[in-house]
């Protein structure tokens, strides 16, 4: 009886936002035009229903990629809104139990899940007409496995907001949870398959919490990463069982953890090491290479303040954080340049490269919206705006230190992945043209990405409308023109594939590396001109923002 | 000390949010060394002045001057002349109180070395050097306040303009922020404070001014203000004995009427009265009850308080408001537990 309660009040705000109308009508759209895409030109029904099949097989993949973007948004900030308008104080004063709280949150999500899959029955419906699709086999098949990955990420997106303090980290996480489990679980299988080592075998292993697969074994696909070795293990099943260990234990976390201690977060009474004995100044400076806990040092006069500060308040951007970010990025070079090696003897240099533009571009999408989507509408929700507008500080001056502390950290990210390409020029040298390419590609993107989520941040008040958006504008633009190139024989001639290409820094990049696929293209300088003007035009776009919402009124 | 020299000089200042005026040709001087008390009801204008004054806002019309610069032409001057502290902290994460005073002192082009220095002056003038190495997102609300006014402080400006500074703070910390405020005073700062805790204001300002409906209603000492203001003065009848308290009070009530308020406190011999009597039916009253044999010690005004001053001020924006709208306002008024309801 008490999770209606919440049920009803949940989802009732749920419904009254025009955020859910805008997601359930672009979701609706946006399936409707996958099956026009996909449907027959001749007027002939094939009577195989291979033709239907395939419509039925893009509208799955479709609902799956809807699921893992729009799902995580809500049950990640539900709580963390809750906690920080201190309504969940009231709940739990209420007689509500633990139990009713959370069950009505899942139902609510669940309902609005309910509500997001109502939205794609259309489209199925038109899918089945066509013939070719089992009712029972496939379409329920289909509907009660998302309905099972959607309850996954609730529970997941749950689990986050017990821990964040704010929606932004909370979106971040959760993005970053169900990007983990989703798609990088698969790409160690892809490497290690077939080999006998316990790698091997836990790459597999690892394979099976991932979602992608399963799916693409209910809809009869050749098993994802499968690459013609033969799969003795019932990756649904798998599936399934990992996602009920998910649903469950995180359940029971999260009802655990739902209590006032949510609330008595611990005041932090400022240690520092400058203040300690002598002895454990000493033992500090054997231990650390930069101690977190010294005192800061003020900031030099030639820094930009607010780009140090940008790196200050970032939960990740201290210094020694910063370190460990080029430490974890000279591993996951090492692993890059391991694989490129490996892998290139299997599969060649285009589709090894391939691999690594796809995995950059993809770190790129998931980190940016983080680091630039909260720039401006966080300042403006803390106050901090304000007080920054009563400094001497010019709009521009703010400006350019927040974007340089973006600059920074992803140029971080992109360097760690030099010595992949190095060892890519190596084994293929007259590739060193192409690599130079792809790296002003891969530049391109990081800047688009940037200025992109930072143009967006200055049109909202709240972080995390601003990096909601953020992620869904970067994942349209550099996902959407792909979609156009899977269907490049039909529908879509060769020129419009061309031109859709270039507005997407990842395509070029791929293009130039001469990945299969794109090797027909010539998107290259031209992506980068449409790139150089994209930018262009965010930079004005975003100086007049700035310009606009720091003048007096 | 206060001195004669003007440092904040407001002329004809208007502000129209399109057929919402804002602010109406308001007009008031402030000297050095005052503490003026900047008080409203919600939605007054106050805010919207304070704005205009720290140059987040532009005026319609009019003008507004902070120690000679021109609050719209000379923005970079006046930033270096005022210290704002808004009613919203305005808090970053993860970072320790020192390096948050750190940034805005760089933010203020303030060398390092001189920052330092600074940031230790104002955490130790606001008592708050013990907290310089706490988290901010992680101090009570009371701890930031302090930490706020500590920031306001650090360019060491001649204006300080603080938006509801007392706002959440308990008993003690409200004490302290007092001090703070008045030793800041003493230094020769002008400070602008806004406050709904009127008694609070009333012990640290020196000048009041009321605004409501977007116009200055008044400005002055704290005297000066309710005397303009109270539609009713409060007078004290004391007698040497009790013993015909009760014939002096039907007295009184006769010669002043029946929309007089009368208390009667027989432990003290004294007869309250509120009334709007004019100076010579005051008199003449004195005189009847001396000549009818009552023995007086003492006939004396007691002052008015700022809330009332305050409440008539916002029945008096009402009224207009509501003449202004052509139709007839009724408006519940509270005060010190007595209500009344204002007909126009």
């Amino acid at each position: 009886m008490g999770s209606i309660v919440i049920i009803e009040r949940e989802l009732l705000a749920m419904l009254r936002s025009r955020r859910t109308l805008a997601i359930l009508t672009a979701v609706a759209m946006t399936f409707a035009a996958v099956v026009i895409l996909k449907w027959p030109t001749s007027g002939i029904v094939d009577l195989s229903g291979s033709q239907a099949r395939l419509v039925f097989h893009w509208l799955t993949y479709a609902m799956m990629t809807a699921t893992l973007l729009i799902i995580p948004v809500f049950p990640a900030t539900s709580l963390v809104r809750e906690v920080r308008g201190r309504t969940l104080e009231l709940l739990l004063n209420s007689p509500l139990s633990r139990t009713s709280i959370f069950l009505g949150k899942v139902g609510a999500m669940m309902g609005f899940v309910g509500m997001l899959l109502f939205a794609t029955l259309p489209a199925m419906a038109c899918c089945y007409l066509m013939g070719g699709v089992s009712l029972s086999k496939d379409v329920l098949q289909v509907y009660s496995f998302l309905l099972v990955v959607s309850l996954e990420l609730v529970v997941i997106g749950l689990l986050v907001g017990t821990w964040c303090r704010s929606t932004e980290a909370a979106l971040r996480w959760s993005y970053g949870i169900t990007f983990a489990v989703a798609v990088v679980a698969i790409f160690p299988n892809y490497f290690l398959q077939g080999g006998a080592s316990i790698f091997a075998d836990a790459a597999g292993w690892l394979r099976m919490i991932s979602p992608i697969p399963a799916l693409m074994k209910i809809v009869s696909v050749e098993s994802l990463g499968g690459t013609g070795i033969m799969e003795y293990r019932d990756v649904l099943r798998w599936y399934l069982f990992f996602a009920a260990v998910v649903i469950i234990g995180g359940a029971v976390v999260v009802i655990s953890r739902l209590s006032h201690a949510l609330l008595d977060r611990s005041r932090s009474q400022g240690l520092i090491t400058d203040d300690r004995s002598a002895s454990v100044k000493a033992a500090r400076r054997v231990f650390f290479l930069i101690d977190p806990q010294k005192r800061s040092a003020g900031i030099p006069w030639l820094l930009n303040p607010v780009m140090v500060k940008e790196f200050r308040s970032r939960q990740f951007g201290r210094l020694h954080w910063l370190l460990r970010l080029v430490a974890g990025c000279a591993v996951m070079s090492l692993m890059l340049t391991l694989a490129t090696t490996v892998g290139t003897i299997d599969w060649g240099v285009e589709s090894i490269g391939g691999l690594i533009i796809i995995l950059q571009v993809a770190l790129i999408v998931l980190l940016t919206p983080g680091l630039a989507g909260g720039m401006i509408a966080g300042e403006i929700e803390s106050g901090g705006w304000n007080l920054l507008r009563v400094t001497p500080m010019t709009a521009g001056g703010i400006l350019r230190g927040k974007l340089i502390s973006v600059c920074i950290t992803l140029a971080l990210l992109l360097c760690a992945t030099l010595p992949g390409y190095g060892i890519i020029m190596l084994i293929k040298p007259v590739l060193r043209e192409q690599v130079v390419q792809v790296l002003i590609s891969l530049v391109m993107a990081a800047f688009v990405s940037m200025l992109m989520s930072a143009t967006i941040s200055s049109f909202f008040r709240t972080t995390a409308a601003a990096t909601t958006v953020s992620y869904a504008t970067l994942i349209l633009m550099f996902a959407g023109p792909m979609l156009i190139w899977i269907n490049r024989d039909a529908p879509f001639g060769h020129d419009l594939v061309e031109r859709t290409l270039m507005l997407n820094p990842l395509a070029a990049a791929l293009n130039a590396m001469r990945t299969p696929g794109f090797e027909s293209y010539e998107l290259i300088p031209a992506a980068w001109y449409t790139a150089g003007a994209l930018c262009a035009a965010l930079v004005v776009i975003l100086y007049v923002r700035i310009w606009r919402i720091s003048r007096a009124d | 000390m206060p001195s004669q020299e003007p440092v904040v000089v407001i002329r004809d200042l208007s502000k129209h949010y399109g057929e919402f005026i804002a602010l109406d040709r308001l007009t008031l001087t402030l000297e050095r060394g005052n503490i003026l008390g900047f008080i409203g009801p919600n939605g007054a204008g106050k805010t919207t002045t304070i704005r205009i004054l720290v140059g987040l806002s532009r005026p319609t019309s009019g003008s507004a001057t902070i120690a000679g610069a021109d609050c719209v032409r000379d923005l970079h001057k006046v930033r270096r002349l005022v210290g704002y502290m808004p009613d919203k902290f305005g808090s970053y994460d993860n970072m320790r109180v020192r390096e948050y005073l750190d940034f805005f002192g760089a933010a203020f082009g303030i060398r390092r070395r001189e920052r330092q220095k600074r940031i230790a002056q104002v955490l130790d003038l606001t008592n708050a050097t013990w907290m310089q190495d706490r988290f901010v997102e992680s101090l009570s609300h009371g701890m930031q306040q302090r930490i706020g006014l500590a920031r306001t402080l650090l360019h060491n400006p001649e204006v300080l303009i603080l938006d509801e500074p007392a706002n959440g703070l308990d008993p003690e910390a409200r004490i302290e922020m007092r001090e703070i405020l008045l030793r800041l005073a003493s230094e020769g700062r002008t400070l602008i404070v806004t406050s709904h805790i009127l008694p609070e204001l009333s012990r640290i300002c020196n000048l009041v001014a009321i605004v409501a409906g977007g116009k200055l209603r008044a400005m002055g000492t704290l005297a000066e203000v309710t005397r303009e203001l109270s539609q009713k003065q409060t007078i004290e009848i004391q007698f040497l004995n009790a013993s015909r308290l009760e014939a002096a009070s039907q007295r009184v009530q006769q010669i002043l009427g029946q929309e007089t308020e009368l208390t009667i406190s027989a432990a003290e011999s004294i007869v309250r009265c509120r009334t709007s009597a004019g100076e010579e039916k005051l008199s003449g009253l004195l005189r009847t009850l001396i000549t009818e044999g009552f023995e007086i010690s003492q006939f004396r005004e007691v002052a008015g308080d700022l809330e009332e001053a305050f409440i008539s001020a916002a029945r008096e924006a009402d009224a207009e408001r509501a003449a202004a709208s052509g139709r007839s306002a009724s408006a519940p008024v509270s005060s010190k537990g007595v209500a009344a309801e204002v007909t126009v």
